[in-house]
């Protein structure tokens, strides 16, 4: 089975009598304007800036040749690394402060993936800045090593607590691993790494009660509260005052629950002034479904249609037992929504011409975009069998009305049709402008890490690849 | 995973060269012009480096202005050579004719051991410092607060031109022995 003779065809230009459901007003919207990167390159330049700013006193604070001896070294090394961790710590809090500017500017998927990074960072500091000290001050003290942690926990004010902290971070860390966290289920996992706040706070004390910089009064105390007091303030905003003033002011609640395929689900939203909510097209919500059996957990997922002032969609695919629960939702549950999130958009690209790889049930995010794409994008869209394919009325009615070309490439990965499109010369044939557009992909992580490395080899430059996977 | 390796390795290496470039004690005018540019420098390879980059530079200037003033006359200018160093320091150089140093006795304590330096202009003590304090955790807090209390220009030795100073809560060890070590350099003078 070759890409030609594959369920449906090429769809480009193909009318249909019915034309699906009209998912926004029937003039297509013009296309979004792009948008730079300068909110994220904005967001990279503080991040430098603070960690300098964070290391800063110490180094005016340290004489030049001060250090003369191994302990000496080893206490300032312990001292920089404690610094560098309490400020990759306050980061990590914040990336997951869930404030718009981060959602939108660097979007989930790059926020977990950098939490995960600065996270092991974050550990390993943590453990240096702990056996630095203690081997130090071991040595200035001409104590053994036990000895140490035993005078450092009686005689320091805060050092108890510090210790605690460290041991959650090592727990937190551990478990964070992808093997191990495998092994438990996502809600056991979620609950223990909430103990993370508890970090922020019992590894408060000791910084400002034996913190070389941070002990006395002056700028760099106040500064240093400052930047703890920002956090606590974005948390507080990200997760509790911007969605209470989001779903306060547009009460959204369920409509209808539509089957797309046996195992695939739309659920139709309404509320208020929904034409007011900044929203592009392949930005997700986290959906709380406030219903006896659903309201204690929140779950991100894509809207499969971009912004209109009637309704939102979310299509989900039934694949565990709270998706299950999704499909018996009653018309007018209240839902809990915060977002939207993402940089998944049509806004973000950085060329005007786009193709789209969607598989299976990843469709929802791209169909969702498709409508802000300016004229000119392709879609691949891969699926086991025919009835995996979603919405393709749709697609079909989309791919007139914005000039887009449609494959739909339907098989096993190792049939010989997709295997000869998901090739760097497949690709070429069925796109041979592909290393000018922005590719968007979204799907089981399988097809996404074997398309981003067939994209990868025919050229595509990484920063024009856009992946939506929220597995980390 | 591969950002973390590298981010990881970014901060072993900076920190190593942070510490390295601090404690080179004979390259001290050196290591301040050039581990300013280093220190935002060491820990690109953890990010893109791009903007950051960009950004630090403002930033390293200060660092390799402010010490030199305040370190030069803090361990640079030692007991003697007053006179050479004092083009340098702009500082001291209107008052070379009558000032001069006296260092006290190295005195030790339950923490370390320090001699205190005055520095003075004909009878009248004009600065004050203690030197060789310990710089390790809990006693570095005493050493500093002992040293914000008691010494510089405006500390307390200079206020009360004796060592009749009053004790600093939490460090009465340090307290003690600045005062003895104060006192025979008075004694001295």
């Amino acid at each position: 089975m070759t890409y030609q003779e594959t369920y449906a065809g090429r769809r480009s230009g193909t009318t249909s009598p019915h034309g699906g459901r009209s998912a926004a007003r029937m003039s297509p919207p013009p296309a979004l304007p792009r948008r730079g990167p300068a909110g994220r390159r904005t967001l990279t330049a503080l991040f430098w800036l603070g960690l300098v700013a964070a290391v800063l006193p110490w180094w005016l604070d340290t004489p030049a040749g001060s250090l003369a001896g191994t302990a000496d070294a080893l206490t300032a090394a312990g001292r920089i690394t404690g610094l560098v961790a309490g400020y990759l710590l306050l980061v990590q809090v914040l990336m997951m402060s869930r404030l718009g500017a981060l959602e939108r500017w660097l979007g989930g998927e790059r926020l977990s993936r950098l939490h995960r990074d600065i996270g092991a960072t974050l550990l390993v500091a943590v453990l240096a800045h702990l056996s630095l000290i203690v081997v130090a001050y071991a040595g200035l003290e001409k104590k053994s090593i036990l000895g140490e942690v035993g005078t450092l926990l009686s005689d320091y004010e805060d050092m108890v607590s510090a210790f605690v902290a460290a041991g959650i971070m090592v727990a937190v860390g551990f478990t964070a691993i992808r093997a191990v966290r495998r092994l438990m289920p996502y809600e056991l996992w979620y609950h223990l790494h909430l103990f993370s706040y508890a970090v922020l706070l019992l590894g408060y004390g000791h910084q400002f009660s034996n913190g070389a910089q941070l002990f006395e009064s002056g700028p760099v105390r106040t500064g240093w509260i400052a930047a703890y007091l920002l956090v606590l303030a974005a948390l507080i905003w990200g997760r509790v005052v911007a969605p209470l003033r989001f779903n306060l002011r547009h009460r959204l609640r369920v409509a209808d629950v539509v089957a797309e395929s046996p195992d695939t689900i739309s659920i139709y939203l309404t509320g208020r002034r929904l034409n007011q909510i900044d929203l592009l097209g392949g930005q997700y919500f986290r959906w709380r479904f406030l219903n006896p059996g659903c309201w204690w957990q929140s779950h991100p997922f894509s809207l499969s249609a971009a912004g209109n002032d009637r309704w939102l969609r979310l299509t989900v695919k039934v694949v565990g037992s709270h998706t299950a629960d999704l499909r018996d939702l009653e018309p007018g549950t209240r839902v809990w929504a915060e977002g939207p999130s993402g940089t998944f958009t049509a806004a973000h690209r950085t060329r005007e011409r786009a193709l789209l790889i969607a598989g299976g049930s990843g469709i929802a995010p791209l169909r969702a975009m498709l409508e802000e794409l300016p004229a000119g994008a392709a879609l691949i869209y891969r699926a086991r069998t025919p009835a995996d394919v979603l919405m393709h009325r749709e697609l079909d009615w989309l791919a007139q009305a914005r000039h887009t070309s449609v494959w739909y490439v339907i098989g096993s990965r190792n049939d010989s049709g997709p295997r000869q499109v998901m090739s760097p010369e497949g690709l070429r044939r069925l796109v041979p402008d592909v290393t000018r557009r922005d590719v968007y992909l979204c799907g089981p992580s399988g097809l996404v890490d074997e398309a981003v490395r067939v994209l990868r080899q025919a050229g595509v430059p990484r920063r024009q690849i856009h992946l939506a996977t929220f597995e980390l | 995973m591969r950002r973390a390796v590298l981010a990881i390795t970014g901060l072993a290496a900076s920190t190593t060269a942070l510490v390295v470039l601090k404690g080179s004690p004979g390259a001290s005018h050196v290591a301040q012009d050039l581990p300013a540019d280093q220190a935002s420098v060491a820990p690109g390879p953890r990010l893109t480096p791009g903007p950051g980059d960009s950004t630090t530079g403002p930033a390293s200037v200060r660092p390799s202005a402010e010490p030199t003033t305040s370190r030069t006359s803090g361990t640079k200018t030692s007991t003697t050579a007053k006179a050479t160093a004092a083009p340098k320091t702009t500082t001291s150089a209107p008052k070379t004719t009558t000032t001069r140093t006296v260092t006290g006795p190295v005195v030790s304590y339950k923490y370390g051991s320090l001699q205190v330096r005055i520095t003075l202009s004909g009878t009248r003590i004009v600065d004050a410092t203690g030197l060789g304090m310990p710089q390790s955790g809990g006693s570095a807090m005493r050493s500093d607060a002992v040293q914000a209390q008691y010494s510089g220009t405006s500390g307390e030795v200079v206020a009360k031109q004796s060592a009749n100073l009053n004790t600093v809560s939490g460090a009465t060890y340090t307290s003690n022995a600045y005062k003895q070590s104060l006192q025979a350099a008075i004694d001295k003078a």
